[in-house]
């Protein structure tokens, strides 16, 4: 993929719980190297937009393609394995798994031969590599073999962004990531977003913190009420009009295309 | 890696106690400690307690619940419950029993290579029996997405009634050889053949259990549902596995108390489903899932038949089984709680 590629695109996704409409017709690209911010009220759809672009849940309708390609998954496996990686809003690891476990959760390192074939783990290796990946990333460690539930919960959200960027080979798909982080760990995470974003990797960056939106994204989507009301560069706004956008005292008069 | 260095000098003071605390907040060592405790007090009130022959009856008992106590832990851990194996092991015991009489042709008299040749497929059938339960507890529980706890219930009451219906409610005698099942020096050594064989299954479902991903995939489920889906493991693939190998055990326990009776009987299961899972929770697992080990339900289960035994050779009323065992079970959720709260 070259800069500026589109990587991944939704059309029309729309999805409603029971009566609750919580996405109505949303369309937008992601494209290599960009960081998108994605904003809005409690309730407007953000996480749901999040699972579905991480095959968690099937929308009700629309398409998504990745790469150009459209693809209907079926499975949060299946867009792991296309490289999409997610981190979900409060809910990403198994507390009593450590943390080495929970980095390489789903794609275990098993030993050689026939104990490997049987689903025997190479846990030293595991603990080993997930210690060095999360460093790479530039998170600040706990020892791979403590439990998670003995982290706190700055470290978990570390833990957890660690994972996704890590594995990330095309997308990474941030909800809230500085939701519970103290302001130094919350800057950590802005530059490991953008340090992703130069490796070329398309980045949707959810948050409430809106000067954290305004560092880091190159555009930014509104989102009320599960509908869509604007998509435009992270330039054209300026935090109260951010915060309009949001709330709905600025009228939004026209969407950009992409 | 960092918190890795280990200083060769000797340790401090307080090193050794932090140590020592480590230990005793260590839920096997606690176990094994009750245990002896256990024995010593029962050999103080009954001093024949201390014997061959008396872990000979503990440890034939143990093999009877021991195995489906190891299913019942990956079924605790991955959040669920399953109160059939009780019942799996009456079926699969009358099922195995019909099969060697009704379609090998063996009766209780038979001898030699035809009881071994007899046994082997029985208990062939016998596993396949409590495995097709497991799968229907699967099914259930991920298809028609019932609740564990009401799915495991309607298929006991069903595999209790079949168990009645193939026996006619009488047990079915067939053929045995029960030196396999006594203990091989009665004064000397309590281990039997059949109880080797249940140590055995024991290890193999430990390793897979805490060193397999079949293991870590289970904690995962128990733990967080939503995190092992996003993490793209396929939890309800999963989860019919960890039903159909807590059924497999039982099936295979069926054949175990076959082997104890000489014959498949419909009412050899009671109850058991409830030893298990006391053997769990005192083995230190919670009943919300993502804890447990299978070492701590090995200690729990032998626990439990150390007490009830314990107290039949001092004399004492068996229904006081159920109190100690109450109280057994009060004292090992306090201890998670208390664990919890330390943290
Ligand atoms: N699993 C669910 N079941 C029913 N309603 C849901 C579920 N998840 C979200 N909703 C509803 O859908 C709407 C959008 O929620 P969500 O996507 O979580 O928004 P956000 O992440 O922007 O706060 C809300 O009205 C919410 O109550
Ligand atoms: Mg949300």
């Amino acid at each position: 993929m070259a800069i500026g590629d589109v990587l991944y695109e939704a059309k029309n996704i729309s999805k409603k719980y029971g009566s609750v409409v919580a996405l109505d017709g949303a369309s937008f690209k992601l494209h290599a190297g960009e960081v998108i911010g994605l904003v809005g009220d409690n309730g407007a759809g953000k996480s749901t937009l999040v699972k579905i672009l991480s095959g968690a849940y099937t929308p009700d309708s629309g398409s998504l393609f990745l790469d150009g390609e459209q693809r209907v998954w079926t499975s949060p496996r299946e867009v792991l394995d296309a490289g999409v990686e997610t981190l979900y809003q409060d809910s990403g690891l198994a507390p009593h798994l450590s943390v080495s476990q929970n980095v390489f959760l789903g794609r275990e390192k098993v030993v050689k031969g026939f104990f490997g074939k049987l689903g025997f783990v190479a846990k030293k290796q595991m603990e080993h590599e997930a210690h060095r990946d999360l460093e790479e990333v530039g998170i600040a460690v706990p020892a791979s073999d403590r439990s998670v539930s003995q982290l706190s919960g700055g470290q978990r959200q570390a833990v957890a962004i660690g994972r996704a960027v890590a594995w990330a080979r095309k997308v990474i798909i941030l909800d809230e990531p500085t939701n519970h982080l103290g302001a130094r760990q919350a800057s950590e995470v802005l530059q490991i977003v953008k340090n992703a974003k130069k490796k070329g990797l398309g980045v949707i960056f959810i948050s409430h913190t809106l000067p954290h939106v305004l560092e880091v994204t190159d555009r930014i989507i509104v989102l009320r009420l599960g509908k869509i009301v604007k998509i435009a560069p992270t330039s054209e706004f300026t935090g109260d009009t951010l915060v309009g956008t949001i709330t709905g005292t600025i009228q939004t008069l026209k969407l950009e295309g992409d | 890696m960092t918190n890795n260095t280990q200083t060769q000098s000797k340790p401090s003071a307080s090193q050794r106690w932090q140590k020592l605390a480590a230990i005793g907040s260590n839920q096997s060592t606690i176990l094994v400690a009750v245990l002896v405790i256990l024995v010593v007090v029962f050999t103080i009130l009954e001093p024949k307690f201390l014997s061959a022959q008396t872990a000979s009856n503990v440890l034939t008992d143990w093999g009877s619940v021991v195995l489906i106590a190891v299913g019942m832990t990956y079924v605790i851990i991955s959040g669920g419950i399953d109160l059939s194996v009780g019942a799996s092991i009456a079926l699969s015991g009358v099922v195995a029993a019909w099969f060697m009489v009704n379609v090998l042709g063996l009766s209780p008299k038979a001898t030699g290579g035809e009881v071994v040749y007899g046994l082997v497929l029985g208990t062939i059938v016998a596993i396949l029996t409590g495995l097709a339960v497991g799968l229907v507890n699967g099914f259930l529980i991920t298809k028609a997405k019932i609740p564990p706890f009401i799915a495991t219930l309607a298929t006991m009451g069903a595999g209790l009634g079949f168990a009645v219906i193939i026996s006619s409610g009488m047990p079915i005698g067939g053929p045995n050889d029960f030196t396999v099942i006594s203990a091989m020096n009665p004064s000397t050594n309590p281990l039997s053949w059949a109880v080797l064989a249940v140590i055995v299954v024991i290890v193999i479902a430990g390793l897979f259990l805490h060193k397999a991903k079949f293991g870590i995939y289970t904690y995962a489920i128990g733990s967080n549902t939503f995190a092992a889906r996003g993490a793209g493991i396929n939890v309800e693939r999963h989860l019919v596995a960890i039903y159909a190998l807590s059924g497999a055990l039982a099936g295979l326990t069926g054949m175990y108390v076959y082997m104890r009776l000489g014959a498949g009987s419909p009412s050899s299961g009671t109850g058991r489903e409830l030893d298990a899972i006391a053997a769990v929770v005192i083995g230190g697992a919670s009943l919300m899932g993502g804890i447990g080990r299978v070492w701590g339900t090995v200690l729990g289960t032998l626990i439990l038949f150390t007490v009830q035994s314990g107290l039949i050779m001092a004399g004492v009323a068996p229904d006081w089984k159920k109190v100690v065992v109450a109280i057994l079970i009060a004292v090992a959720v306090a201890a998670q709680t208390f664990n919890k709260k330390g943290r």
